[in-house]
């Protein structure tokens, strides 16, 4: 990395010199709707950040800020080392942005989308050759490097597109919903890939709707109405909800989910295939409660125990306190 | 500026055009294909306007009058009318331009130097035929009365004689000078496939994914009008040749010239393409305001058809402001007068000049920014 | 099969509605055009810039070129004293014509006067150039100096020789211009415009309906739907036909209050052609939409079919003057029959009985077209 010019000492610069990506206040309008609210997003080099949030939270803004793709209403914005509201492109070189949206020459070959922002990106000539086949074998496209982008399916899209942002060997990357849309093997190949660039020393910023993702992350951060309400490790995060999980396996689980709503201490009950995930305040405490209603109202059930929450119980959890909070 | 962001974005938008078959032919001969169709159209020795005769005097002398009438090519009698209502049916519906009634004891009158009973109805809707046959008429009847007036009494219907003579083009044929001039209304769809190739990657999202590069505007606004701009040469080049092969219009002046300042032409209206590319986000868009601001008034504001002395001041301002009428201007200049730079730098100039300001202005809100 | 057809309609209205402004760029954009074109053009030829050679210097010759110079047709540019100095004006472009007036006009003028006798002998003779570069204001040149130097002269006969001004006059034909009695040259122009503007309405928002979703892969979506091929085609025709005659009324309008152009006819006739216009222009519209691939194809062919479709609007050129080809190929543009009925309602208050012909026209036109474009369309999106 070569954006930094420092020389300076003690604990708090390094930090400074490892932030690679710091947002203060960041504010965005959207005529008379606020989508981004003061948002303070710190990324330290090497991190594979997860932004995860519902939907229109600000995950897709937040990313087109940080890319340099829309003006920053309030606020302040760095990245790798560059003031976004004063120098957005002096930033560009040093990112690779991926659109949520197919964003390539649908009636261009694989090669040729390669090859045209690797001259966009000032890629040398010598150096194109070697890289491009290398990306084409990483993202598994060397047998479709002469199939129009149209013809490719969503997962080979994807990749195209990772493989286009990551022609010029950007030290940032932005990713916007990189597996929306995508099967389950191509998901699980995509995120490999990442996992390399991240263990190659890449920081990447990613955005994701699946909470299982964010699980393979360093750091999550939470993002809702525009703003950042909890950034920590996934462990962290998942532990800090203060509510617990009980997991409750039953053929009625119609039946059972209206019971379990009612129960003193659930907060939520969810469907998880053919079992209910209750988030109570203690579960060891509400176990007996639960056992004793399941058996008065007649409800066979195979298995009921404590289990750890996970990613997506602590997402529900935290955005449902937030809606609660703003509520009152 | 980097040339090779340029050639990226040039090779890129080449390939689009290229690769479909169907686009790439549209593309490449709507304009000259376009121009023949007109320059066809606009064969027009005005003849054969239909006219309709009432004749109520039934003399010889009014028989010898209409024959007098439907001799040669340019009137066609289509009809005899025994009312006025008659008459008045033909012109409703169509059928004729003109309506000659001769009313009663014309050949009397006539041969007893006591007048011309003679009345003359002309078809006011339309622009052209209406006109010329009723001059076909004047001059006809004129010339019936000169001879059957005794010599001497005849010339007094004109004491003096216009004498006229056309420069460029004897016989004031329409399609000699509109050709040429239309040759700046074909070369607007280049311009078109321009705003549109701006617009699509707007709305095919395309254009997110190029903006987070570090291509500068310019880079990216001159190289999607490159390879349009190549393609209008083509036709540059194959227009004169169509026009003198088929049409037998004359091209006098330096073909050389003509080349160099169609280049000049199109880079003037392809940057109002882009201008126009770059404020609409969707190609409907972009075709609608293209029709709006480059082809509607293209064939009514830049003296084409309607000469720019007759239009109002204000608007003779705004015609200026069209690179249409420059490129009318000279295309005629060179085809017909056969002038070169001396003359015609001044119209030059204004399309280098307006090619750098759209330019300029499209460069200047083409921000590297959605939304 | 009406009730699904009503909600695929309410989606494209829908739709329409968001995209509010294009459909809002159009009829606002194209009406304000229209003002503007329509003043641009709707002035008789006049103002064009005329130059004079007076070899003569007399005080005839003065009053010749005086009666030039009170029409409204020329603006006296200025005087040149050599030959060269008006070809070098006229490659320039600066005069649409020249008048040259010889030496000794002036008393060739005095000898008219006197040779009452034997007028012929002495017939004084002056000449007048034109920029053949400019066809159509040379022509409204020629026009309008001959028949002003025809008057100026038979003046001179009739002053000079003190002969009955009666006896002149009763040799011209009396002259009537019906249905633009004042020879108003909106009534010209403007219907031709109209005509042109709500062609390429109509054909835009047709021509949109298939490319466009195809082009963005949203066709696939309502493929899938349970619409049958016919509902699509009449709902995304709805819109368009809705959108275009809407525009017709505007336009009409605009034409009506600004240029003083008269509705002579039946507005409830004007009204059911009007609508007929429209679904053909329509049809052809879609047959444009499902032939292409992309918008930028469909949109290249929609300008194609426009200009040329201008050039049987009468405003270039009379139809019935054209090659004997176009003359049949004109028959088969509907913009052709389109304009003849406009021009015939609004101008010269004509009904179906004398206009049928051109409806029938039409009429065939719409249903070789309507069938064409609904098994052609029918067939592509199955």
């Amino acid at each position: 990395m070569n954006e930094e010019n420092g020389n300076g000492g003690g604990p708090a610069a390094a930090e400074r010199r490892d932030t690679v990506i710091e947002t203060r206040g960041l504010a965005r309008d959207f005529k008379d709707l606020r989508a981004i609210d003061g948002l303070d997003l710190t990324v330290r080099r090497g991190e594979l950040f997860g932004l995860i949030g519902p939907d229109g939270a600000g995950k897709t803004t937040t990313l087109r800020l940080l890319a340099g793709l829309l003006k920053i209403t309030d606020g302040s914005a760095t990245v790798a080392g560059r003031d976004l509201t004063r120098e957005p492109e002096a930033v560009k070189p040093h990112i690779g942005y991926m659109a949520q949206r197919f964003s390539l020459y649908a009636e261009l070959t694989v090669m040729e989308n390669l090859r045209f922002f690797s001259e966009l990106y000032d890629v040398l000539p010598r150096e194109r050759g070697e890289r491009t086949d290398r990306l084409l074998s990483f993202a598994g496209l060397t047998p479709f490097k002469s199939r129009r982008a149209e013809h490719l399916s969503g997962g080979m899209k994807k990749k195209l597109a990772l493989a286009c942002t990551l022609i010029h060997q950007p030290p940032i990357l932005l990713l916007d919903e990189p597996t929306t849309g995508v099967d389950p093997v191509s998901r699980r190949e995509f995120w490999d890939i990442l996992t390399e660039l991240y263990t190659g020393g890449t920081t990447i910023l990613v955005t994701t709707p699946y909470m299982d993702e964010a699980d393979r992350c360093t750091q999550v951060g939470l993002i809702y109405q525009g703003q950042l309400i909890r950034c920590a490790a996934p462990e962290a995060i998942r532990a800090g909800i203060g509510e617990e999980l009980i997991e409750l396996q039953t053929d009625q689980w119609r039946k059972a989910q209206v019971v379990a709503e009612d129960l003193p201490g659930v907060s939520q009950v969810m469907t998880y295939g053919d079992s209910l995930h209750l988030l109570v305040d203690a579960a060891e405490e509400r176990l007996p409660d639960i056992e004793t209603r399941l058996e008065e109202e007649g409800i066979p059930y195979r298995s009921l125990r404590a289990t750890r929450p996970r990613m997506e119980e602590a997402f529900i959890s935290l955005v449902r306190d937030r809606e609660r909070e703003r509520l009152r | 500026m980097s040339l090779r962001h340029l050639k990226a974005v040039v090779l890129k938008e080449i390939r689009h055009v290229l690769r479909d078959r169907w686009t790439f032919i549209l593309v490449l001969v709507t304009p000259i294909s376009l121009l023949f169709i007109m320059a066809y159209a606009l064969t027009v020795d005005i003849e054969d306007v239909p006219i309709a005769v009432m004749d109520h005097d039934q003399s010889a002398v009014s028989r010898n009058f209409i024959q007098q009438l439907s001799a040669g090519e340019e009137l066609d009698v289509v009809a005899r009318a025994n009312s006025l209502e008659e008459v008045e049916r033909l012109l409703v519906d169509g059928t004729i331009k003109v309506g000659v009634i001769i009313q009663p004891a014309f050949g009397e009158y006539l041969v007893g130097q006591r007048g011309l009973r003679l009345q003359v109805i002309i078809d006011g809707t339309e622009p052209e035929s209406g006109t010329f046959g009723m001059e076909q008429v004047a001059q006809r009847t004129e010339a019936f009365v000169v001879r059957s007036l005794p010599t001497g009494s005849a010339e007094w219907l004109r004491p003096i004689e216009l004498k006229t003579r056309a420069l460029y083009n004897p016989g004031l044929e329409p399609r000699v000078d509109l050709v040429p001039g239309l040759i700046s209304m074909v070369l607007g769809l280049p311009a078109l496939s321009v705003a549109l190739a701006l617009s699509r990657e707007r709305e095919h999202g395309t254009l997110e994914q190029v903006l987070v590069t570090p291509i500068s505007r310019a880079d990216l606004l001159v190289g999607k009008m490159i390879p349009y701009i190549a393609i209008g040469m083509i036709n540059v080049v194959a227009i004169p040749i169509m026009a003198m092969a088929a049409f037998g219009i004359p091209f006098r002046g330096s073909f050389g010239l003509f080349f160099l300042v169609s280049i000049v032409f199109l880079f003037a209206m392809l940057s109002m393409g882009t201008l126009i590319g770059v404020f609409m986000r969707t190609q409907p868009a972009a075709l609608a305001l293209s029709f709006l601001v480059i082809f509607f008034p293209g064939f009514f504001m830049t003296g084409i058809f309607y000469p720019i002395a007759a239009m109002p001041d204000e608007l003779q301002m705004e015609a200026m402001l069209l690179p249409g009428t420059h490129y009318a201007i000279i295309t005629r200049s060179i085809f017909l007068r056969a002038v070169g730079l001396e003359i015609l730098w001044p119209n030059v100039l204004a399309l280098a000049g307006l090619g750098v300001v759209f330019t300029a202005v499209a460069a200047f809100f083409f921000k590297k920014r959605l939304g | 099969m009406i009730r699904r057809i009503g909600s695929l309609t309410i989606k494209e209205f829908l739709h329409l509605l968001h995209n509010w402004w294009l459909p809002a760029l159009i009829l606002v954009g194209g009406a304000l055009e229209l003002l503007l074109i329509g003043w641009a053009t709707s002035r008789p030829i006049t103002n064009l810039p005329l130059m004079v050679l007076d070899h003569d210097q007399s005080a005839a010759s003065r009053a010749l070129i005086g009666s030039l110079e009170n029409m409204e047709t020329f603006v006296l540019e200025g005087y040149v004293d050599r030959m060269d100095r008006l070809q070098q004006a006229f490659d320039r472009g600066e005069i649409t014509a020249a008048l040259v007036i010889p030496p000794g006009h002036g008393s060739q003028v005095a000898r008219l006067r006197a040779g009452v006798a034997n007028p012929g002998r002495v017939r004084p003779t002056v000449a007048l150039w034109l920029d053949g570069a400019e066809s159509m204001a040379a022509s409204a040149a020629l026009r309008d100096s001959e028949s002003a130097v025809q008057q100026f002269g038979q003046q001179l006969v009739i002053h000079h020789m003190s002969l009955d001004e009666r006896a002149l006059m009763r040799f011209e034909p009396s002259l009537r211009v019906w249905f633009n009695e004042e020879l108003s040259e909106a009534l010209y122009t403007t219907p031709a415009e109209l005509g042109l503007m709500l062609e390429f309405t109509v054909l835009i928002f047709a021509a949109l309906a298939f490319a466009r979703e195809r082009e963005l892969g949203t066709l696939e979506q309502l493929l899938v739907m349970p619409f049958s091929s016919l509902e699509i085609i009449v709902g995304k025709a709805l819109p368009a036909a809705v959108v275009g005659f809407a525009d017709f009324w505007l336009l009409l309008g605009i034409i009506h209050l600004a240029f003083g152009v008269p509705v002579r006819g039946s507005i409830p006739l004007l009204f059911v052609l009007a609508l007929g216009y429209v679904l053909v222009e329509l049809g052809k519209g879609l047959v444009i939409s499902i032939v292409s691939r992309t918008q930028h194809q469909a949109f290249l062919l929609v300008m194609m079919v426009v200009m040329v479709d201008f050039m049987f609007t009468g405003f270039a050129a009379p139809v019935e003057s054209m090659p004997r080809v176009l003359q049949w190929v004109a028959q088969f543009v509907p913009a052709h029959h389109w304009l003849a009925i406009l021009r015939g309602v609004l101008l010269k208050g004509a009904g179906l009985d004398v206009l049928w012909p051109h409806v029938v026209a039409l009429a065939a036109l719409g249903l070789v077209i309507g069938s064409f474009s609904l098994y052609y369309v029918r067939k592509a999106l199955e």
